[in-house]
């Protein structure tokens, strides 16, 4: 059985308030949760309760991510889903040069992905320090995802993480602290490029390795 | 011990003790720092074999026992260095085992315990590189080839570790027991060392590689995975650099639409109050309180509306004189024809011209203010109906008279 929490409300609940008001549970975002529903038998409660509602339980990210999804289709649901996908292909842009400049900044070679600490105060000195991403945290900043209007480095960087943290790609475990951990949100973000990239024959990677390919040469 | 033995391995740790800095210098640069030494020492290190020259041209660099000796004392991860050469040990170790049993046959015993002493020496040495090899492997797969900077680097560095773990799987195929068996026959000392001591190692390192391997796989298999993402985030951005315009086709159109895209929007808003549950009845009372607040400010409002509205005095007065008259020609009607009528019917036959609303207040107001006898002929009560919105709240619809 699963236990009661302060409140009085099972797990069950907790976790079925969590996925209807449309968050995504993982490792990072809500530990007990993840290991919850890592259950199988949790799984399937959570499901038939979702079932009364037209909305199952779904996975992604190879079972990293769980979240809400709708288990019939009408065309109602399919206008919903449509306008979702819009907003996120919208801000996928937005997000993937944050993740390059996060991942620039942090002079690592590979990408942000669920787990990951980022401190603000370190990205922040090494983006003044560099021109470069000064530049680009300016434009990434104004995009209507992020919708700053500060000039500050300081300013710009802390809306990003906001916002980034309002549509759950980042936590923030202690309030006091401005360091942030990534979500599996983070790696649903790729999945969702990967999906784009094989649906739409752009070969991404390939592009990026012709890319690179050009300029070792020069090196 | 060999007196000369000693002195000579005393001598020799002095002289590491003398240049430990320059030695030091040496294993972290690759090579030693020529300037800081004069002739005379520099001879003294090559001729101790601590250091060498690769050719004429080339500095000065670390003998490869001092170098591995070192990395093994430091736990430094940059070791790559791992035996697998078991073949040729073993062949030594089946050598030594011949010898031991010919010493015994002939009855030599100070000879064969020579040989026995140097027999477990090299079974020792043999399981204690083994051992090394795992530990050297665990390191890595630890710090998760952490010594090299970037992805591709670490992908290679993982692919030399996993040629490594199958060139060390495969010559641990070559200790074979049967036939060491065989050659320590039925002689307990060197069963103890060639079958229990080697096999029991064998055992435990070919398990440990098994999970080694594993874990390199996973670890590649990572690896692997966040060089695609980066070329993706890459990918993506270069294709947008060129194709500004572009927006995905939209995948849910279709009929069967991708998991990844079949998210429900959020559903759950906040639950409503239950002024029934007395456990909450010291939170509701709460809010209810602030509510009121709110309510007072509202009502104030209002009542300076009408403080306006209300200049003409002497109007009002006249007027309230005839809404007075009015009610009380109602009163008396109903008593007189003691057949039940409501103020609002009584207010439609007549045409009043009084607002309704205030027509119903003047007529509870009146009544409530005639003397208590009088009042004691007849009731008034009112019509209500439950509000359709706050429950428990009732609206006075109209009033209605009784003859008592």
């Amino acid at each position: 059985m699963s236990k009661l929490s302060a409140t009085g409300m099972s797990e069950t609940g907790r976790i079925l308030e969590a996925l209807l008001s449309g968050q995504f549970i993982c490792q990072v975002s809500d530990e007990d949760g993840f290991h919850f529903l890592a259950e199988e038998v949790n799984r399937e409660r959570i499901d038939s309760h979702l079932h009364v509602l037209n909305r199952r339980l779904a996975s992604a990210c190879e079972g990293e991510l769980y979240f809400c999804a709708y288990r019939e289709l009408g065309d109602n649901e399919h206008k919903v889903i449509s306008q979702q996908f819009s907003e996120i292909a919208g801000s996928l842009l937005p997000l993937t040069e944050w993740l390059i400049l996060s991942q620039e900044a942090q002079g690592q070679d590979s990408p942000i992905s669920a787990g990951v600490a980022l401190r603000l105060s370190e990205l922040q000195t090494v983006v003044e320090d560099t021109p470069a991403l000064r530049e680009q945290l300016a434009k990434i900043s104004q995009y209507k995802l992020f919708g700053s209007t500060s000039s500050q480095v300081d300013g710009q960087l802390k809306q990003v993480f906001k916002r980034l943290c309002e549509q759950g790609y980042l936590v923030r475990p202690n309030q006091e602290k401005q360091i942030y951990i990534a979500t599996a949100k983070v790696d649903y973000i790729f999945e969702v490029i990967s999906f784009i990239d094989e649906a739409e024959g752009l070969g991404l990677e390939q592009q990026a390795m012709d890319a690179i390919g050009q300029q070792e040469p020069l090196l | 011990m060999n007196q000369h033995l000693q002195q000579a391995g005393l001598k020799l740790f002095k002289l590491l003790a003398r240049h430990g800095e320059s030695l030091m210098h040496a294993y972290v640069n690759g090579k030693l720092d020529e300037s800081k030494l004069d002739s005379k020492q520099i001879d003294a290190l090559l001729k101790a074999g601590v250091i060498w020259r690769p050719s004429a041209d080339e500095g000065l660099h670390l003998s490869s026992n001092l170098r591995s000796l070192l990395e093994e004392a430091l736990s430094d991860t940059r070791n790559r260095q791992i035996d697998s050469n078991v073949g040729s040990r073993l062949e030594t170790i089946k050598t030594l085992a011949a010898h031991y049993k010919e010493a015994l046959h002939i009855g030599d015993l100070a000879a064969a315990d020579v040989y026995l002493s140097d027999l477990s020496e090299h079974s020792y040495s043999l399981t204690e590189s083994l051992r090394h090899s795992s530990r050297v492997l665990w390191s890595r797969i630890n710090n998760e080839f952490g010594y090299v900077p970037s992805l591709s680097a670490k992908i290679r560095e993982n692919e030399l570790a996993q040629q490594q773990v199958s060139e060390l799987l495969n010559s641990l195929a070559l200790l074979n027991f049967d036939t060491l068996s065989q050659i320590a026959g039925d002689i307990r000392e060197l069963r103890r060392i060639l079958v229990l001591n080697l096999s029991q190692a064998v055992y435990d390192c070919t398990q440990e590689l098994a999970v080694v391997q594993t874990r390199l796989l996973t670890l590649l298999g990572r690896f692997r995975e966040l060089r695609g993402k980066s070329r993706l985030l890459k990918g993506l951005q270069l294709f947008h650099a060129q194709h500004p315009d572009f927006s995905p086709k939209d995948p849910t159109q279709q009929i069967d639409v991708a998991s990844l895209f079949n998210q429900a929007p959020a559903l759950l808003s906040k639950a409503s109050v239950d002024i029934h549950n007395s456990e909450h009845e010291h939170d509701l009372l709460l809010s209810l309180s602030q509510l009121k607040l709110q309510r007072h400010t509202k009502v104030s409002e209002t009542n300076t509306e009408h403080a306006v509205s209300l200049e003409g005095a002497e109007e009002f007065a006249l007027q309230e004189q005839k809404i007075k008259q009015d009610v009380e020609n109602y009163l008396l009607g109903v008593i007189e024809s003691a057949a039940g009528q409501t103020a609002l019917e009584y207010y439609q036959e007549q045409h009043l011209e009084w607002d309704a609303e205030a027509w119903l207040y003047q007529v509870w107001g009146s009544y409530h203010a005639l003397p208590e006898e009088q009042r004691d002929y007849f009731a008034l009560d009112p019509i209500e109906d439950p509000h359709p919105i706050f429950s428990g709240n009732r609206i006075v619809r109209d009033l209605q008279v009784w003859l008592r």
